[in-house]
């Protein structure tokens, strides 16, 4: 335990995924655990799936976009250098409180990118070493899917069933049977069946972009919080914390927050656990400068913020003349395709990508512009061509595995501040020549699938803008302190009582969605500091 | 009921408008006639980020129209109008479009055109169950993972 003075033992910045996860894991070996989180608990009554407007609410209260969204709790992004806009939620839950709950596992591979491929660098971990923290994230918020993918190492058997095999995925089969293709149904973050305590099982409505208001997606809110709170985590809402301080001796003390009435309060803890996501934590990072660190909290080296990654996403739709009713059922995870996941570098580049098969939206999105922002022509036909498409398209994402560089990054905006003063982050991305080479192959393979599923129609969109789902690798782990800025447990190289936990530990970003990696680092971390917890403070 | 924002003239010249851009399908009036403009009013009464665009849309209309009022066009060249107008300032254009399907497409009466019988939830949708025989060939593949 620290000091009784201190005000906890264990500080977290973030009440999403992670900081969830290790919300829970940490108060259960008996710290005491305090959470800031800027954000508010979701009320029931938010939710629109229940009104015929529900589809508005993704234009409005539901938007991914921070900046079209602009709730109060939100900060604004400066999104001019980016062909990418980052997407988040910021409220109890984090960024799972509306999101697809596609939940695959990284590979052995994706964990030794340089040593097998000879780019970007090796995590300071192996899958295997992770591997019982995935399992033990999978028994806690409840996975529906399939053990047995060849595609994978095998897996423990998931909690519950593979939801459905509809229309949508006979006509995804039709293609990848004639290409003779990988497939699997995709392991999800939701529960197919009875699971867990106030949850519901997925009852297909469609829509779990604008949030699941049953608890049938394994969202943070739904999963941890409830078992943290129940060990006695202390959850601090509408906290926005401003920024981490330090003592003399440049080890973290707590952290600078503004509360729910905007007075400033201040926080102390023996540890300083930073969950606030791949650009929320870099962005207090680099806003907590001091004499022994001027350029931001443990960023002597100069590399938080840095290596920025994505998943740069093309969306490919295929239209059929067969009614598909991809409005119903999950709208993320339905089958994924692994065919080119591994490096081949005939391709012509290296490292490689899933398909994920997924669904689709309901009329209005559709009418809109469907999840590809191809509005549907007014005037005379309108309706003919929104009956073609509304019910009858299935949309594909190429998820292609980003490489880490420098100059893609996140920094604090000289002008732009939240609504408190703090400093906006400001986004740099632009997308590597690997990555370029890597879409225009999967764009052509998701267009192969599509004419060989008997599609009569295909739309692309060869690079979503609002694809900032995944934010990565802006506080790197690795074990030289020069190229990164954690270690292996999460603890910083310049300051041995900040942990970082989030996304932002990626090394390299793998081409799958990375949240069942984000909770099982976050778990291996907590589980290292619940353990060395009394070598960290001394 | 009564506009909450436009004037009864932009709420009536909206009206129009929409008629061009959802016409009738079926035994549907077009959106316009189906109320679609009150709404619409209420989404710019409520968001004042939308009203530039749409109202900088309306007051080009007349513009365009020339000397004969837009409500005394056919249909013909009213889509001439609005067609020429989409050309010479799209993003404003395009928003007015889409508040019409947002307040066109929200309601019940043209979802149950489409087949939809309410919202969502509570009911959601039965599916079939998923078969794992149609896993056999794939099972077959063999192991496709790198060990590291
Ligand atoms: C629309 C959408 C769909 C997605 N779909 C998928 C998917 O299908 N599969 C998948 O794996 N991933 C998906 N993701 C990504 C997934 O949600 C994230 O990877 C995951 O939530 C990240 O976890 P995290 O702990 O790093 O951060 P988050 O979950 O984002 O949590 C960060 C928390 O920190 C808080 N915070 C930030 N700054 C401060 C501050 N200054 N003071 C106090 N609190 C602060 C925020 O409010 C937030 O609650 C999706 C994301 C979005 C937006
Ligand atoms: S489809 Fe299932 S998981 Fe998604 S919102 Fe509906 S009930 Fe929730």
């Amino acid at each position: 335990m620290a000091a009784p003075e201190l005000d906890s033992d264990v500080l977290i910045v973030g009440s999403g995924a992670s900081g969830a996860a290790a919300a829970w894991s940490l108060s259960r070996r008996g710290l005491r655990v305090t959470c800031l989180e800027q954000g508010r608990w979701v009320d029931p009554s938010d939710y629109a799936h229940s009104r015929p407007d529900y589809e508005l609410a993704r234009q409005t209260s539901f938007a991914k976009d921070p900046n079209v969204r602009s709730w109060a709790e939100d900060y604004p992004i400066n999104n001019s250098g980016t062909p990418i806009h980052p997407l988040m939620v910021n409220a109890v839950g984090g960024s799972t409180v509306h999101w697809s709950g596609h939940f695959p596992r990284m590979r052995p591979s994706d964990f030794r990118v340089k040593t097998l491929d000879g780019v970007a660098d090796d995590w300071p971990f192996t899958y295997w070493d992770l591997e019982p923290f995935y399992d033990l994230n999978d028994s806690m918020v409840g996975v529906s899917g399939l053990a047995g993918d060849p595609g994978n190492p095998p897996r423990s058997p998931r909690q519950t069933p593979p939801l459905a095999f509809d229309a949508g995925c006979e006509a995804y089969l039709r293609g990848l049977e004639k290409l003779g293709w990988h497939w699997w149904p995709s392991d999800n973050a939701l529960i197919s069946e009875p699971f867990g305590d106030n949850r519901s099982p997925c009852n297909c409505c469609g829509p779990c972009d604008i949030g699941c208001p049953i608890g049938a997606m394994s969202s943070a809110h739904v999963t941890y919080w409830p078992k943290a709170l129940a060990q006695g985590v202390q959850l601090i809402t509408h906290a926005r914390v401003e920024q981490i301080t330090v003592d003399r001796a440049g080890r973290a003390t707590g952290a600078l927050y503004y509360d729910e009435q905007g007075v400033r309060q201040s926080h102390s803890a023996g540890v300083v656990v930073m969950a606030a996501n791949g650009v929320g934590t870099p962005r207090l990072l680099l806003n907590s400068t001091s004499a022994l660190y001027p350029n931001g909290l443990a960023n002597n080296s100069g590399i938080v913020g840095a290596y920025l990654m994505f998943h740069p996403v093309a969306l490919v739709s295929g239209v059929f003349e067969e009614a598909v009713n991809g409005q119903r059922g999950p709208i993320g995870g339905l089958m994924n395709c692994q065919e080119f996941y591994e490096t081949d570098v005939s391709r012509g580049f290296v490292r490689g990508f899933e398909l994920q098969l997924s669904r689709n939206v309901g009329p209005l999105s559709v009418a809109n512009g469907g999840i590809l922002g191809y509005p549907v022509p007014w005037g005379n036909g309108h309706h003919e061509a929104l009956r073609s498409r509304y019910a009858h398209t299935m949309t594909t994402s190429v998820m292609l595995e980003d490489l880490p560089e420098r100059q893609n990054r996140v920094t604090l905006d000289s002008e732009l501040t939240d609504a408190h003063g703090i400093p906006a982050p400001r986004v740099e991305y632009r997308l590597g020549k690997n990555t370029q080479r890597m879409l225009e192959f999967g764009i052509a393979r998701a267009r192969d699938l599509f004419e060989a599923a008997e599609a009569v129609e295909i739309l692309v969109d060869p690079l979503v803008r609002e694809s900032g789902w995944h934010l990565m690798g802006t506080c790197r782990m690795g074990n030289d302190p020069d190229t990164s800025v954690i270690n292996g447990w999460g603890q910083a190289h310049e300051c041995p009582n900040l942990f970082v936990i989030d996304g932002s530990t990626f090394t390299t970003s793998a081409a799958v969605n990375p949240t069942s990696t984000i909770q099982a680092i976050a778990l291996r971390c907590a589980d290292w500091l619940g353990r060395n917890y009394r070598e960290v403070v001394e | 009921m009564t506009a909450q924002f436009l004037t009864p003239e932009e709420l009536a010249l909206l009206s129009l408008v929409q008629n061009e851009l959802v016409p009738s399908y079926g035994d549907l009036p077009p959106a316009g006639t189906l109320g679609a403009a009150l709404t619409v009013d209420a989404y710019l009464a409520e968001q004042p980020r939308l009203r530039r665009p749409v109202l900088t849309t309306l007051r080009a209309i007349e513009v365009r129209a020339g000397k004969t009022p837009f409500a005394e066009l056919d249909s013909g060249r009213r889509v001439e109008v609005l067609r020429k107008l989409e050309n010479a300032d799209p993003e404003s254009f395009s928003e007015l479009v889409k508040q019409t399907y947002n307040a066109y497409y929200t309601r019940p009466d043209v979802q149950a055109s489409l087949g939809i019988d309410g919202p969502p939830q509570p009911m959601g949708f039965k599916l079939p169950a998923f078969d794992e025989s149609r896993l056999a060939r794939v099972r077959a593949m063999g192991k496709l993972w790198r060990d590291a």
